[in-house]
């Protein structure tokens, strides 16, 4: 999970995007507990470089 | 086994930006140790460049594939297709590969996207070192099968130098003096006398010096 989040870095985006968690499917109240977290670190972030990038593109074709 | 290390993204996207179908080619065998340059890491890598191509705005088709050897005819026949498809090979193979898939295919561009360092051992997971210089005359009958000339900082045939301290390299603490090396090795081996053997001037000529080398086996060559 390091080496994924330094190669993240490498493409500029941010490496809190991502985060792994070993979780027993017996365990859903701690599963919506990261959810809800893990949205709300996300929105926090805003939207990813390639949805900007993305974005940007579809901008300059309509323009 | 050949060790490799990775180029730098910036420094592969400045070779491949202005292609417009990019193959990720990797070397299943040496680099694939070192988890610079297998099959598994081309496929990294071709996913990092896409992500980049996108971030940039560039219109790229990045192809991602392997071969277990790319310094052997046989394996590189196998490549042919993927090959031809692209405009550009970025190889992760070493040196020899990324020139031997360029002469396989003379009308393909095909870059490097590694470094090659050196001949050496995994110490540990992720941790390489040098061994092997390939001077093409082996003398690790005579040093307790310690290379000086790829271990000792200054190739001494005959050492330790005045350099060495507790064990050490002057050039570097961290790498331990390999006559103080070869000094241990022989006398826990109960042939300490052989220390005392003058080893004369070594013949370059078995090395780089004489040229590119060129080696063939009568009864196997066609």
């Amino acid at each position: 999970m390091q080496y994924l989040k330094t190669l993240l870095v490498k493409v500029d985006i941010d490496p809190e995007r991502l985060e792994m968690y070993n979780l027993s499917a017996a365990m859903g109240p701690k599963w919506m507990e990261i959810c809800t977290e893990f949205t709300e670190r996300i929105k926090k972030l805003g939207p990813s470089p390639i949805w900007w990038a993305e974005h940007d593109h579809k901008k300059k074709e309509s323009d | 086994m050949i060790v490799g290390k990775q180029k730098s993204l910036e420094e592969i996207w400045d070779m491949v930006e202005d292609y417009q179908k990019v193959l990720v080619f990797g070397c299943n065998t040496c680099v694939a140790i070192c988890h610079e340059g297998g099959n598994k890491e081309a496929e990294i890598l071709g996913s990092l460049l896409r992500i980049k191509a996108k971030q940039e705005n560039r219109d790229m088709e990045i192809k991602t594939g392997g071969i277990e050897r790319q310094c052997e005819h046989e394996y590189l026949d196998q490549a042919s297709e993927a090959v031809e498809e692209a405009d550009v090979v970025l190889s992760l193979a070493c040196g020899a590969g990324v020139q031997f898939l360029g002469e396989k295919f003379p009308h393909k561009t095909v870059l490097p996207g590694l470094n090659t360092t050196f001949i050496g051992v995994v110490d540990a997971p992720g941790e390489f070192s040098e061994r092997c210089q390939m001077c093409g005359e082996c003398i690790l009958h005579l040093t307790g099968g310690i290379c000086p000339i790829a271990r000792c900082s200054k190739s001494l045939m005959n050492g330790p130098c005045g350099g060495s301290n507790n064990g050490s390299c002057e050039i570097n603490p961290d790498i331990p003096c390999a006559w103080q090396l070869i000094h241990e090795r022989l006398e826990a081996q109960g042939r300490g006398h052989l220390i005392d053997v003058f080893i004369p001037p070594k013949n370059w000529i078995t090395s780089r010096a004489g040229g590119p080398r060129n080696q063939k086996r009568e009864d196997v060559a066609t």
